[in-house]
């Protein structure tokens, strides 16, 4: 994956899944800590929990101007009403990330680089589903790991969650990096 | 005044913050030490980062019961020496227009920041340009105002410094006319060395060897130099027209017009000095985009693949100053152009200075309005091909 | 006193006031600055620390361009956030409001029971003249029922505010009435207003002979005639209005409590 333009990143869900917080992660490890430059945006509901809400990551090299998804190269999707509401923004080959405990349907599967992860029940093996979002975030981990550190993802992590979570989510993001590790094999870019 | 704690100044750096936080930390920077707000979406996390920043660098900060007592907060503040903002969205905008036209009058710095939101009403909480206008014309009678329009959360920090020291340099009030996206999106903010940055503080008659016996609030300069109170110039502020001495009784329709004139020329006849733009691609254009904030973002995407995938010589104009609107320096960087479109995230208001601006450099100009959303370069390229077929 | 009035300027003479001949408003003015010389003498404060604030009104005009000290004629009602924002600038400012019935009862209504509330040390001196006396005479939130007015011509239909006890349910610490008629009263009142750290309200009912259409001397004999000592009341008020002192608290002010919060994030660098 080409980095140097822009990668476009967005993890939607409903209120309450940590959606938001993924992003501020991600930006936080992209800009603090890889020295990029990146832009990270959500958007809601009125609603505090529930609802629809989407979190979305741009990342570049160089200048980033317009700072939302044009064409996502990777969506992660914990909800059947937020993958259907924007997965027409995800480019055709792209990595599609579904949760299929909650995402029973995806219309024109073969158009994307589908991968299932129950991020709700690996949650729920680690302490709750509310650790669900650093689930989403490890699985995330093995398609950017060519333009990441580990260590830039954990450094941020640790800033943007309680203190008192901070080793139950590392367990959650180390769940979720080898869910995907085990269950498939991700081609080289 | 309390000096301010380093340890609690953000340090030279690259930082990632929200655009509403990055306000704030401008506002540190300039010397910002007072804030009076009250909550109001998409701008209650300037007011909440304000609360959590100011105690820390010997700033004060309080709640007020609306919006009229905050811009009220921010004239007592400046008077009493200190450098005072608030931050509030369009209908508390709305509230805040006698205070800011008291404070034309009057002469007082302050810095308010509107994080737009649609209207009319309550509209909705999000994208929005629609309060351009009345940054301009909402304050009730006439004096001019300074209007600058950040587009990113780099230009949040240094729009905000930009408006303390324009207030302070020019006496008046300056409005940072913010939009939903980039209050609310994170993005890297890079702090320079501290003597990288340039501060204004406002002119004092102390300064220039003006005695409290010689001090007139008004002197025969287009900049008077300012008191503050508790400093022995028994300076009185008033909001009436007044004479160069501040007497508010001997009235006649000259006084009236030589008050009124000098705060208008005072901005308007420095418009060069003051507006400031920003410009691309636009050496011998055919086409213009002319655009503000977030959606020059929009746009100069739009504007490089309309370039890039077909040819067309389209050049992109952003207008960092709203007000005073630049018309000279429009004209001096535009040519004869065809089409000159302005995407705005209204129903088409800025266009209106432009196109007079403009008018006879251009066969038409289109607007590209949006509502409630932020132009997407595919929405703003659609237009201007359908226009230029 | 006229040392602290400007006589003149570059633009001549600034004296008279522009009041009515016999308004109250006058009398407030010399009682305050009385209070205020003896304040600067006994108690060693400077005279620039002093800070005069006012609104919109006849009250409003002692501050338009005749006093000798900092000053501010302020936005109709908006005074007392304006001195807020004064005192987080420098909370060593001794500010002065005055302001009138309906600048702070009506259009003001919202400002001033903050302003108690948070208990900020400022000294508010309300001239209520039972009504609107800059703009003709129109009916105001203290005046009372049956009154006609140039908005009442039929009588005025509504009951009117006790400015007092809104200051001290609101949270003023120092609540008094007086009126022009008790000049020594209120010249004691607004200095403990001025020395006390907190929120002090007085109120100074005042006569304004032109909208009544009544001497000024028959009015200040009815002020004396219709007001009772709040102590002297006992069981029946006889149908006058409470005077005298209502209220004096000791309560944290509003910049004490906050300096406790810059205080320690000084400590923490001190360490």
């Amino acid at each position: 994956m080409n980095i140097y333009k822009r990668l476009e990143i967005r993890i939607a869900g409903f209120g309450g899944q940590g959606v938001v917080t993924v992003g501020k992660i991600l930006g936080t490890a992209f800009t603090v800590f890889e020295g990029k430059n990146s832009v990270n945006s959500q958007s809601y509901g009125p609603e505090s929990r529930g609802g629809a809400c989407k979190s979305e990551v741009i990342v570049s090299d160089g200048e980033i101007n317009y700072p939302h998804v044009r064409r996502a190269d990777i969506f992660i999707a914990l909800s059947q009403l937020a993958l259907d509401t924007y997965i027409s923004d995800l480019k055709e080959g792209g990595i599609l990330i579904v949760d299929p405990n909650s995402v029973k349907n995806v219309p024109e599967r073969r158009k994307y680089d589908v991968y299932e992860v129950s991020t709700t029940e690996i949650a729920h093996k680690v302490g709750g589903v509310k650790f669900q979002n650093c689930v989403a975030l490890g699985a995330l981990y093995p398609f950017i790991k060519d333009l990441i550190k580990e260590t830039s993802l954990r450094k941020a992590i640790s800033e943007s969650v309680p203190a008192n979570t901070l080793k139950v989510n590392m367990t959650a993001f180390e769940r979720g990096k080898r869910y995907i590790k085990e269950h498939y094999v991700i081609e080289e870019n | 005044m309390k000096k301010s704690l380093d340890r609690y100044l953000l340090q030279p750096g690259v930082y990632y913050l929200q655009g509403s936080q990055a306000c704030i930390e401008g506002a540190i920077v300039a010397g910002c030490r007072v804030y009076g707000g009250y909550p109001i979406t998409p701008a209650t996390e300037v007011m909440e980062h304000a609360a959590l920043r100011l105690p820390q660098v010997g700033g004060r900060f309080i709640q007020m019961e609306d919006e009229i007592a905050s811009a009220c907060v921010l004239i007592g503040a400046t008077w009493a020496g200190a450098k005072a903002m608030t931050a509030t969205s369009s209908p508390g905008f709305s509230l805040m227009q006698e205070a800011i036209s008291y404070a034309i009058m009057a002469e007082t710095p302050l810095v308010i920041v509107n994080v737009q939101r649609p209207g009319p009403g309550q509209g909705y909480i999000t994208a929005s340009q629609e309060d351009v206008m009345q940054a301009r014309w909402g304050h009730h009678g006439e004096g001019s105002i300074i209007a600058l329009a950040p587009a990113s959360v780099q230009e949040m920090f240094e729009l905000t410094i930009e408006a303390f020291n324009l207030s302070e340099q020019w006496r008046t009030p300056v409005l940072v006319m913010a939009e939903e996206p980039v209050a609310h999106m994170r993005e890297r903010l890079v702090i320079p060395p501290k003597d990288d940055i340039k501060i204004v503080n406002r002119k004092k008659p102390q300064d220039v060897g003006i005695t409290p016996e010689n001090y007139l609030p008004r002197s025969h300069d287009i900049m008077a130099p300012m008191a503050n109170w508790g400093e022995g110039y028994n300076v009185n502020h008033v909001g009436l027209v007044h004479l160069e001495d501040g007497n508010v009784t001997k009235y006649s329709p000259r006084m009236h017009y030589e008050c009124i004139s000098r705060l208008q020329q005072k901005i308007e006849g420095n418009v060069n000095k003051i507006a400031r733009v920003e410009t691309e691609f636009t050496e011998g254009c055919e086409h213009l985009v002319v655009c503000y904030g977030a959606v020059s973002r929009s746009s100069i995407e739009a504007v490089k693949e309309a370039r890039e995938e077909r040819g067309i010589e389209i050049g992109f104009l952003k207008l960092v100053t709203l007000w005073p609107f630049p018309e000279a320096k429009l004209r001096e960087i535009v040519g004869e152009v065809d089409t000159i479109f302005v995407p705005e995230m209204n129903l088409g208001m800025m266009k209106h200075p432009i196109t007079e601006s403009l008018r006879d450099r251009c066969r038409r100009v289109v607007s590209i309005p949006s509502l409630g959303i932020l132009h997407s370069p595919e929405y703003i390229l659609s237009k201007i091909y359908e226009e230029l077929k | 006193m006229l040392k602290y009035l400007r006589e003149e300027g570059p633009s001549g003479a600034r004296l008279p006031l522009i009041l009515c001949p016999g308004c109250g408003s006058g009398q407030v003015l010399n009682f305050t600055l009385q209070a205020v010389d003896r304040i600067i003498l006994e108690d060693h404060i400077r005279k620039e620390n002093f800070v005069f604030i006012s609104g919109v009104g006849c009250s409003a005009r002692l501050t338009s361009h005749y006093l000798n000290f900092d000053s501010g004629w302020t936005i109709h009602g908006r005074t007392l956030a304006i001195a807020t924002g004064a005192l987080l600038a420098n909370p060593a400012l001794k500010i002065i409001v005055f302001t009138g019935d309906g600048d702070t009862g009506a259009i003001g209504g919202n400002h001033f029971i903050h302003a108690c509330r948070r208990n900020i040390d400022l000294t508010i001196l309300c001239i209520n003249n039972g009504l609107y006396g800059m703009t003709g005479g129109q009916v105001g939130p203290t005046t009372s029922a049956g009154t006609i007015t140039t908005t009442t011509p039929y009588g005025n239909t509504e009951e009117n505010f006790d400015l007092c006890k809104i200051a001290e349910t609101a949270g003023a610490t120092y609540v008094a009435r007086w009126t022009t008629a008790h000049p020594y009263q209120t010249i004691r009142s607004i200095m403990k207003g001025i020395r006390k750290k907190g929120a002090s309200f007085i109120e100074i009912l005042s006569q304004c002979p032109v909208h009544n259409k009544t001497s000024p001397v028959a009015m200040l004999k009815n002020l004396k005639k219709n007001t009772i000592r709040a102590h002297k009341a006992g069981e029946s008020t006889e149908g006058k209005i409470l005077i005298g002192e209502f209220c004096d608290l000791h309560k944290p002010e509003w910049n004490e409590s906050y300096q406790k919060i810059i205080d320690q994030f000084s400590k923490e660098k001190s360490k």
